[in-house]
């Protein structure tokens, strides 16, 4: 366990060398959530209704978009790729290390730390918007919450671990994860919120896990998922079959890697 | 080459240049900046909000003068500023203070009148498109440095004679060897007939032959086209075959400049004389005889002032039967080293603080 | 400066077909990033029908006129990346391994040889193709369409061109303290992304700052205005204005930006 401690700590320091680019990573994220709120504003003043979705719900929705972002959905996948690709690998093969629960960990403090910041900057955005806010009135809405993106950040963490790990087969795979992942986050409710897409489209993205990510901790902020019992199942199912997956991919992968010998 | 008509603009400039220094470099500086970083994720937290900043002079007030077809060398340990002089030269860098004038150009100015006249070639830095062959970068610098087609074609001709690249200009550079590479860098550089080149490390990581083809390549150029070369390099050969004249720096500053072979005389004051004799001697040195290295049966070596060795050679060769006696002179490998020994510890870091720091936390005024 | 415009025109034609010649060697990526394009423009496309479903207009824009909003982002970026884009994407990496010096010392403007030397056809070529797809598509069910306006349109499109450039410089000034330019790209890429929605959406202080700090509501929205017959002169001089000051100011911070340039060794 200390040993992921250490990794944990040393993503952090890591982290904080680049206050530059971390402000700006965040200053962009605004400025694209700050256009869609407008967007939205633009449409509920012609009188217009997205749905069974207020203005307040919309801006709540987005605003808490904004944190899952930061907090939840993972982006690790190119750095893993990298190093696969590159080589630099090998250095796991001969470390008493597991290269997926190092990832984990990474990513685990890569997250709180982003998400540390953009609380900042989201309470600093609530206190603009305090009026447009759809708040939970009870406590038990706000646990079922933190569940949930707990959830959402294990299940993003697999699904961009596993797009990672398709190196071992796929020699360039940016583009692909490129595709994979923006398919993944628009069939998670990132882009909009998935009861506003077509009939089929809503059943489709309903059978599938990505919906976890985003969507359904928002669902459940907003109150329009008051019973998540069901979801919380099938969430914690799916994590336990990704990670039953990943560790045989990763057997295999690294089986692969040997053979090929970078 | 020469029977090529200059440009009117060129003959003027080389007019003028006869009565002035092709490099002029006067009380040049350059600090860099940083930023400390504290140990420890507390640490880490501090710097995100504050962080101290640390000042390194990696060039102190540097003095210099070069005339027209000039080749000197550059001689330093790693980070004495080398390179970053060079780089100064060539306008790549903005100086903290000082001035310079190449063929009467302020370099960092970045006038395309002298970046037409200069080149720099770095042993580690490539220029050449990794992908494409050779040639097309051949092409796109005639372009660049706008040279007439018939001059770049006889140019290229007789540099590919003298560095022996026929084969290789169809061959796309990341197939070359690191040899191979460096000869293409330096016809690349070479295109536009720049009057001043530098040379950072053109011989850096070399097996024994590319560095010998790359040196005599320099020299024979040199010879021929007057260019006036700057040369730094690891590698003690490529001075002492290329360079009369050195220039060495150490933490900064220049400490010598002059003749190679002065140098030695001014930093070493002595030699060392070799014995073999000829008759088995008394395994201890007998007590008049100074400056013992060695001392053995058949063997002898001795560290003599250079004043006191005819003296001592003569008593030597009248107490002993001597069947071989050679005086030999310091190798300037080991003159050099000893310079980077002697320097004083303290230029380090001028806030007299007795860690060596390289990096200062005031820029402070230059010695 | 005749002559200076020709020299540059001859340099622009040479690292093209450069460039050029080094894409083909890998054309595997060039039906990469056309699949990707086509993907990336069709999300978006799916995007708005979605909106659309549920709504009959957005700021006074109706779906088809949006399309050509949309399809305007997408050519826009075609033509950056057949000019400028792609030097400012590598910039980082250039400053970070210190290959930048070439860019220092070689005749020739370095803005200019930054943007040269990446001057790529096909890395954005699906995306402009969709565009065009997209504004023709959108042109075509328009009610009141005037041929008229496709040369106006098209100026308007160089004159977007200018923003995004004079932008491009002006953030990627930064690169030279950061070190990093991965971040600034991001946020290049945002500024477009949010050119894709009507300009008429904003109001009060987020129209002045998507307006004069972060121009992205001129860049497609002034263009698509004119092909969907919505003239106003007001708002072509403002995108012109905007384009003259921005590039002033963008190439002024990038030259002296350059002097705070430390080459790394090595």
């Amino acid at each position: 366990m200390q040993k992921y401690w250490t990794v944990f700590r040393v993503n952090w320091q890591n982290a904080l060398q680049y206050r530059g680019p971390t402000l700006i990573s965040i200053l962009g994220n605004l400025m694209h959530i700050s256009v869609l709120l407008y967007l939205w504003n633009a449409i509920y003043k012609d009188e217009q209704r997205l749905g069974n979705y207020s203005l307040s719900d919309l801006i709540t929705y987005y605003v808490l978009q904004l944190l899952i972002n930061g907090m939840v959905l993972s982006y690790i996948s190119w750095q893993i790729g990298t190093e696969i690709r590159e080589g630099s690998f090998s250095n796991f093969l001969v470390r008493p290390i597991n290269y997926l629960h190092y990832w984990f960990t990474i990513n685990l403090s890569g997250k709180l730390f982003e998400g540390l910041l953009i609380s900042v900057v989201g309470l600093i955005m609530v206190g603009l918007l305090i009026d447009h806010i759809a708040l939970p009135s009870d406590a038990v809405t706000m646990v079922h919450f933190a569940l949930a993106m707990m959830l959402a950040g294990i299940l993003a963490f697999e699904f961009d671990f596993a797009i990672g790990i398709l190196a071992f087969w796929l020699v360039q795979i940016d583009s692909f994860k490129y595709m994979l992942q923006y398919g993944m986050f628009f069939l998670a409710g990132a882009l909009l919120p998935l009861d506003l897409f077509p009939a089929l489209f809503q059943q489709i993205a309903h059978a599938l896990p990505f919906r976890f990510m985003v969507y359904f901790p928002i669902q459940i902020f907003l109150g329009k998922e008051t019973q998540p019992y069901e979801g919380f199942a099938i969430a914690s199912i799916w994590i336990i079959a990704l990670y039953v997956v990943l560790r045989f991919g990763l057997k295999r992968g690294i089986a692969r890697y040997e053979a090929v010998g970078k | 080459m020469d029977k090529e008509p200059q440009p009117l603009q060129l003959r003027k400039q080389l007019k003028q240049g006869q009565d002035m220094a092709a490099i002029e470099v006067t009380h040049l500086n350059k600090t860099f900046k940083t930023h400390k970083k504290e140990a420890g994720l507390k640490g880490s937290f501090k710097g995100f909000f504050h962080r101290e900043t640390l000042y390194k002079k990696a060039v102190k007030s540097v003095s210099f003068s070069l005339e027209e077809g000039e080749l000197v060398g550059f001689l330093g340990p790693n980070g004495a500023g080398k390179t970053t002089l060079l780089k100064m030269l060539s306008g790549i860098l903005y100086p903290t203070s000082g001035k310079a004038q190449v063929l009467g150009f302020t370099p960092w100015e970045r006038n395309p009148g002298y970046q037409r006249q200069f080149s720099i070639v770095m042993g580690q830095k490539n220029q050449l498109w990794w992908d494409l062959p050779p040639s097309e970068s051949f092409l796109l610098n005639r372009d660049i440095y706008g040279v007439n087609h018939k001059t770049f074609r006889h140019t290229l001709d007789e540099m590919i004679e003298l560095l022996d690249l026929k084969e290789l200009l169809d061959i796309p550079v990341r197939q070359l060897s690191l040899g191979q590479r460096m000869k293409c860098e330096l016809v690349a550089s070479l295109l536009h007939q720049p009057r001043v080149l530098f040379l950072d490390e053109p011989t850096i990581g070399l097996d024994v032959i590319s560095q010998e083809k790359i040196r005599s390549f320099i020299k024979t150029y040199n010879q021929e086209k007057k260019t006036t070369v700057l040369l730094t390099s690891h590698y003690m050969q490529d001075v002492e075959q290329l360079c009369k004249r050195v220039l060495v720096i150490n933490h900064g500053g220049i400490v010598y400049d002059g003749s190679l072979s002065s140098l030695s005389n001014r930093y070493i004051d002595h030699k060392v004389i070799k014995i073999r004799f000829a008759e088995t001697q008394s395994a201890t040195a007998p007590p008049n005889i100074k400056g013992i290295v060695e001392w053995d049966k058949h063997h002898a070596v001795l560290k003599i002032q250079k004043k006191e060795v005819a003296q001592v050679t003569h008593k030597l060769l009248g107490d002993f039967r001597i069947e071989d006696l050679s005086v030999e002179k310091v190798e300037v490998e080991e003159v050099i080293r000893r310079i980077f020994e002697e320097s004083p510890k303290a230029e380090l870091n001028t806030q007299g603080e007795d860690k060596p720091h390289k990096w200062i936390k005031k820029p402070g005024e230059t010695p | 400066m005749q002559n200076t415009l020709w020299r540059y025109f001859a340099l622009y034609r040479s690292f093209f077909s450069h460039n050029l010649k080094n894409e083909m060697i890998y054309r595997a990526n060039f039906a990469i990033n056309i699949g990707l394009d086509v993907f990336f423009t069709m999300v978006n496309v799916i995007f708005f029908a979605i909106l659309y479903g549920n709504i009959e207009t957005v700021g006074g824009w109706t779906f088809h006129q949006t399309l050509i909003i949309v399809g305007s982002v997408g050519i826009i970026r075609e033509l950056a990346y057949l000019t400028f884009r792609k030097g400012f994407l590598e910039l980082g990496e250039y400053v970070r391994t210190g290959r930048f010096d070439v860019m220092l010392t070689a005749p020739m403007n370095t803005a200019a040889h930054l943007a040269f030397r990446h001057v790529s056809l096909t890395e954005s070529l699906g995306e402009g193709l969709m565009g065009l797809v997209l504004v023709g598509y959108g042109f075509a069910h328009l009610d009141a369409a005037t041929w008229i306006s496709i040369p106006f349109y098209c100026l308007m499109l160089i004159n977007s061109l200018v923003i995004y450039y004079g932008f491009c410089l002006m953030v990627s000034s930064l690169v030279f303290w950061l070190i990093k330019s991965q971040e600034l790209n991001t946020m290049i890429y945002y500024f477009m992304n949010t050119a894709r929605y009507p300009r008429d959406i904003y109001h009060g202080l987020g129209k002045t700052f998507f307006t004069f700090l972060i121009p992205s509501s001129l860049i497609a929205t002034t263009p698509a205005a004119i092909l969907t017959g919505r003239i106003d002169a007001t708002l072509i001089a403002l995108s012109v204005s905007v384009a003259f000051v921005f590039l002033t100011l963008g190439l002024f911070t990038w030259t002296k930006s350059l002097n705070h340039y430390s080459s790394a060794s090595s």
